[in-house]
């Protein structure tokens, strides 16, 4: 008698609250125990990063221990660290400015414009992200030793403008089709130019998604490794670089690994947990825009 | 908009005409830079890579640089090269990885939309997109740190809390440890995208489907999964696409090892073009491979993206 499985039978053993209660229990158990898959290794390499040498590697592990900022200080003793640290800011910050002045504009006029074969193009764009970067690397590897870019900031700047140019326009495209086009011809009336229209009206309304854009192009570009390890040497070193170079010259010294490895996490953890509301939106190139 | 000197110099009806010509042709100024991006980022190395792959390109042998080469590169790479293993392990890798990562992703998404006490909703919301965060270089020291044999806190626990032996990650199963840590990585991403779009199955729908005492699986499948097939279908053709790009995670976690168990083919192209510094040959299997992914996505996209999903 299969029909009868139903919740709402009279004579079903659990009660219609207690079986709410059980499923309830149940779901929180399983989430609860994703939570820990999830949170526990990033726990386990923070608390290895604030113990002493010995402590950090000793099994049993020590659940209770005095923190230290012993392998932090001397994280910042490798200048080499430092540097990339901040290089790796400087350049990812410069590449997302750089690549939503290309893309928002042009993201515009494909909103609003008719541009023949309009579905050809967005696949196009969207096909720059297929295009696999070890691909994309072998010619830019040629052509930026033969113009003098290998090894410059420029040149990364340039490399990370190219795994993000798909996203920015493909979710700002789907942020401005939501804003309606009487904004802006209401101001047309009140006699702004087609420019001031964009930068007045448009802007403003389509904020979230240039925030949303803004924030995950950053964290590609920051978390990407390939293009330091073909396109950089010594001046234009990036934060993961140096993570990769640790892992082969500091696998005894594990406790400064852990640090380097916290650092560079950290920052991008605070960054998505303060806009997580933001991310759907960019994540899935524009289809989601509300949570 | 800056204005060069000697137009300033006209007086005020040279400015007014410059920025009668920014108006007029202002949709053109604002794609025209995209359009050059796009075509330096796709057709310039699209094509340069097919050039080097048809050339000698060895730069142990810079004399015979730029010899036409006929189809001798791929010949090469996929007679002798770990080209053709490369292909079949990244087809597992993706198909495995994708698979997790849906699946644990959905489940994940479905059973925090219940939740009804909204700080746990916060609370799990949050954490659950956290490893997005982590850089796959700075995950690859997590993993060599917490999976060592031995100063592993893994390995470790398995020895003493369960009956089983633990086995050496990184060299007795490393295409399931990378296919693992991967999901680690980016479950959050399908998770983060399926919560979004189930949170906008609108309430109406789903209690008309209560009403009519519907089983669970039946809401999913009848209700709730049609209605967001836009957002399943975004969100599996971009993480398809990203999968197909894993260099960092793989490359600093096992370097393709042991021997050739990892090797992906960005990997295999990254060994043979700059390892071997052969770069003729890394151009021919990057042919393949790019044509290989560009064909697939755009079967997906206009077969199923454009009718019935973004129509």
């Amino acid at each position: 008698m299969a029909a009868v499985d139903d919740a709402q039978q009279p004579d079903s053993r659990l009660s219609k609250t207690n079986r709410e209660r059980l499923v309830s229990a149940g779901r929180h158990a399983a989430l609860l125990v994703w939570s820990f898959v999830v949170l526990f290794p990033l726990y386990w390499i923070v608390s290895m990063s604030l113990k002493p040498p010995t402590a950090a590697i000793s099994l049993p592990p020590d659940w209770i221990f005095l923190p230290t900022v012993y392998n932090y200080i001397q994280l910042l003793q490798q200048s080499s660290f430092v540097y990339a640290f901040f290089n790796s800011v400087f350049m990812v910050s410069a590449s997302v400015i750089l690549v939503l002045l290309i893309g928002v504009p042009a993201a515009y006029v494909l909103s609003r414009y008719d541009i023949p074969k309009q579905r050809d193009v967005l696949v196009w764009i969207l096909s720059s992200r297929m295009l696999p970067p070890v691909a994309v690397i072998i010619p830019f590897f040629v052509i930026f030793r033969a113009l003098n870019l290998y090894d410059t900031r420029i040149g990364m700047i340039f490399m990370y403008i190219t795994i993000n140019i798909s996203l920015v326009v493909w979710v700002m495209k789907a942020f401005f089709d939501g804003i309606p086009e009487t904004l802006e011809e209401a101001a047309r009336v009140d006699g702004a130019t087609r420019f001031q229209a964009f930068r007045k009206v448009i802007l403003p309304a389509a904020k979230p998604g240039i925030f949303s854009v803004a924030i995950i192009s950053f964290i590609f570009a920051w978390i990407e490794l390939l293009f330091s390890l073909v396109l950089t040497n010594n001046n234009a070193v990036t934060v993961t670089m140096q993570v990769y170079q640790f892992i082969g010259v500091r696998q005894i010294e594990w406790g400064m690994l852990a640090a380097a490895t916290t650092a560079t996490i950290i920052p991008v953890v605070i960054f998505v947990i303060a806009v997580n509301r933001y991310l759907a939106a960019g994540l899935s190139f524009g289809v989601v825009i509300k949570e | 908009m800056s204005t060069p000197t000697q137009t300033t110099s006209q007086g005020p009806s040279g400015l007014a005409r410059l920025r009668e010509l920014w108006n007029a042709y202002l949709p053109y100024w604002f794609i025209t830079p995209m359009v050059l991006v796009m075509l330096l980022i796709t057709i310039f190395p699209g094509a340069y890579d097919l050039y080097l792959s048809l050339v000698k390109y060895q730069l142990t042998d810079p004399t015979t640089i730029g010899q036409f080469n006929g189809l001798a590169n791929y010949e090469r790479v996929f007679t002798s090269g770990g080209a053709i293993n490369s292909f079949v392990i990244t087809i597992t890798f993706v198909a495995g990885a994708l698979a997790l990562e849906t699946g644990i992703g959905f489940v994940l998404a479905a059973l925090v939309t219940g939740v009804k006490s909204d700080r746990m909703k916060t609370f799990y919301r949050i954490a659950f997109i956290i490893p997005m965060a982590v850089a796959p270089v700075s995950l690859a020291t997590i993993g060599r740190i917490m999976l060592n044999t031995e100063i592993g806190i893994i390995p470790f626990l398995i020895q003493q809390f369960t009956p089983f032996v633990a086995p050496n990650f990184l060299s007795d199963v490393p295409l399931l440890t990378v296919i693992l840590v991967d999901t680690w990585n980016w479950t959050p991403f399908m998770f983060i995208i399926f919560y979004a779009g189930m949170s906008s199955v609108p309430k109406t729908l789903l209690e008309a489907s209560k009403v009519d005492g519907a089983p669970l699986w039946r809401r999913y499948v009848h209700v709730i999964i049609p209605y967001m097939k836009p957002v399943l279908f975004v969100a599996i053709l971009i993480r398809l696409i990203d999968l197909f790009r894993t260099f960092g995670l793989v490359f600093s976690l096992t370097s393709g090892g042991p021997g050739t168990a990892t090797e992906l083919v960005s990997i295999n192209i990254f060994q043979t073009g700059f390892t071997f510094v052969d770069l003729g040959g890394a151009a021919a299997i990057a042919i393949v491979y790019l044509v290989g992914i560009v064909a697939l996505c755009n079967i997906l996209i206009i077969k199923v993206g454009f009718e019935g999903v973004w129509d």
